[in-house]
């Protein structure tokens, strides 16, 4: 187990203000982890604008809504991280199929991909958290990093992962759950 | 009795990754309700969600300007000025919500695609045809829930009929469609029920929300059901203050 909360009150106890209207509670959860939003969404949305509006509108659903948070289910965090990976999965998934309508009217082949994994690992000066959790990506076999790359940074289904590398599909499943077994004995079961 | 785990595991593994495909969300749902109030399969929900939300840090985080949550805030609260009933409508300020909202629908009907923006436009012609409301001016509504895809609904206090449209909804399954609800209390009343194009739904309802409390979209069979047999996958609080 890894204790990783920032310092000053806990997430859970911001949230709580927040519930009550307390705008400064607000303030200090945005300024812990908007940025880490905004990071996510850009890394899968690529396109600042709407990675912004990406962050603003899971913000302000948590403003709005702060007791659809659920303390059993996991960390603030990991809820306000999973709150915004599925509205900028959302966006991705909406303009890969408008890309790929274009692409089959002009009769052209998917698009170069990337490989993203050197630049999510590039890393210098890291916060704890950063270090861990990057580090836990370093350890894992390359097989299985990739899965993981292409599901959480590129917003890939598991179909789609089969079909862009050629892997059978029960492949890409069993690599997922084998990584995300290894990075939960590698981050902590509870980081918060 | 003891059950077994493994494709749960897995398929939640995925979930927690945004990973998932239609069909084997379909699976984990239906996986899920064989197993019921199970501690185990929550234990696993969570732990993968955990892991899920951390692989965020992994990323050198990218600076919001100050002013962001200065906007949320101050939406927030013209959203509350805009639907406070002492307020004159025609005083009202604008709902700088709604005006974004109406901006992204603009983007959403680039992003659906020819096929759903013209279903879009028909269902916005139908709802002008029968006296339903314009767009401009009338309330917007954002869906939430914990399911992918946008849902949301457009209507005009005291005026009969709504346009709802959504993206990036998942296939609801072979045989099975989206079904609307509008909730007078505990009372659901069937408003439509709708099939996903690509993901893409625009539909004209043909419903009086002046006493709706609540709506709600869940997945159903085609017979359409006249109450609902799911837990809904989006939600809708109307304000009735402004009905």
């Amino acid at each position: 187990m890894r204790s990783i909360e920032p310092a000053g009150p806990r997430d859970e106890d911001l949230l709580r203000r927040v519930g009550a209207g307390d705008e400064q509670a607000f303030r200090e959860l945005f300024s812990r982890y908007a940025a880490v939003a905004h990071a996510l969404a850009f890394r899968l949305v690529r396109q600042a604008q709407v990675a912004e509006e990406i962050v603003q509108e899971a913000f302000l659903a948590v403003w709005r809504n702060p007791d659809r948070y659920d303390g059993a289910r996991g960390s603030v965090r990991s809820w306000l991280m999973g709150t915004v990976h599925h509205r900028a999965v959302d966006a991705v998934r909406r303009e890969q199929a408008q890309r790929r309508r274009i692409e089959q009217a002009a009769g052209l082949g998917p698009g170069i991909v990337e490989d993203p994994i050197d630049e999510v690992l590039a890393a210098i000066d890291l916060p704890r958290e950063r270090k861990l959790v990057r580090s836990a990506l370093g350890e894992l076999p390359d097989e299985q990093r990739e899965v993981i790359e292409r599901m959480y940074f590129e917003g890939l289904s598991q179909s789609q992962i089969a079909e862009r590398t050629g892997l059978p599909l029960g492949t890409v499943k069993s690599r997922t759950l084998l990584a995300m077994r290894r990075l939960r004995a590698a981050i902590g079961e509870d980081s918060r | 009795m003891i059950r077994d785990h493994a494709l749960i595991d897995e398929l939640l593994a995925a979930r927690a990754l945004d990973g998932l495909d239609d069909h084997d969300a379909a699976v984990l749902e239906r996986e899920l309700a064989t197993h019921g109030d199970c501690d185990e399969c929550r234990r696993l929900e969570t732990q993968h969600a955990e892991v899920a939300g951390m692989l965020a840090f992994a990323l050198d985080p990218r600076p919001v300007s100050d002013e962001m949550a200065d906007r949320i805030l101050s939406q927030s609260r013209t959203e509350l000025t805009t639907t406070d009933p002492a307020a004159p409508a025609a005083a009202a300020p604008p709902d700088a919500l709604a005006a974004r909202r109406d901006a992204r629908l603009v983007r959403w009907q680039a992003a659906f695609g020819v096929a759903a923006a013209v279903a879009l436009v028909l269902a916005i012609i139908l709802a002008t045809d029968a006296g339903g409301p314009n767009v401009p001016g009338s309330v917007v509504v954002a869906f939430d829930g914990d399911a992918p895809g946008e849902v949301a609904l457009t209507y005009t206090p005291g005026e009969a009929g709504a346009l709802l449209w959504a993206t990036g909804l998942p296939d609801p399954g072979p045989g099975n469609v989206y079904e609307v609800w509008m909730f007078e209390g505990d009372q659901p009343v069937r408003s439509a029920c709708l099939t996903p194009d690509d993901g893409a739904v625009a539909a004209y309802l043909d419903a009086d929300l002046s006493s709706a409390e609540l709506m709600a979209v869940t997945v159903e069979s085609a017979a359409c059901p006249d109450a609902p047999t799911t837990d809904p996958v989006f939600t809708a609080e109307l304000d009735t203050s402004i009905q």
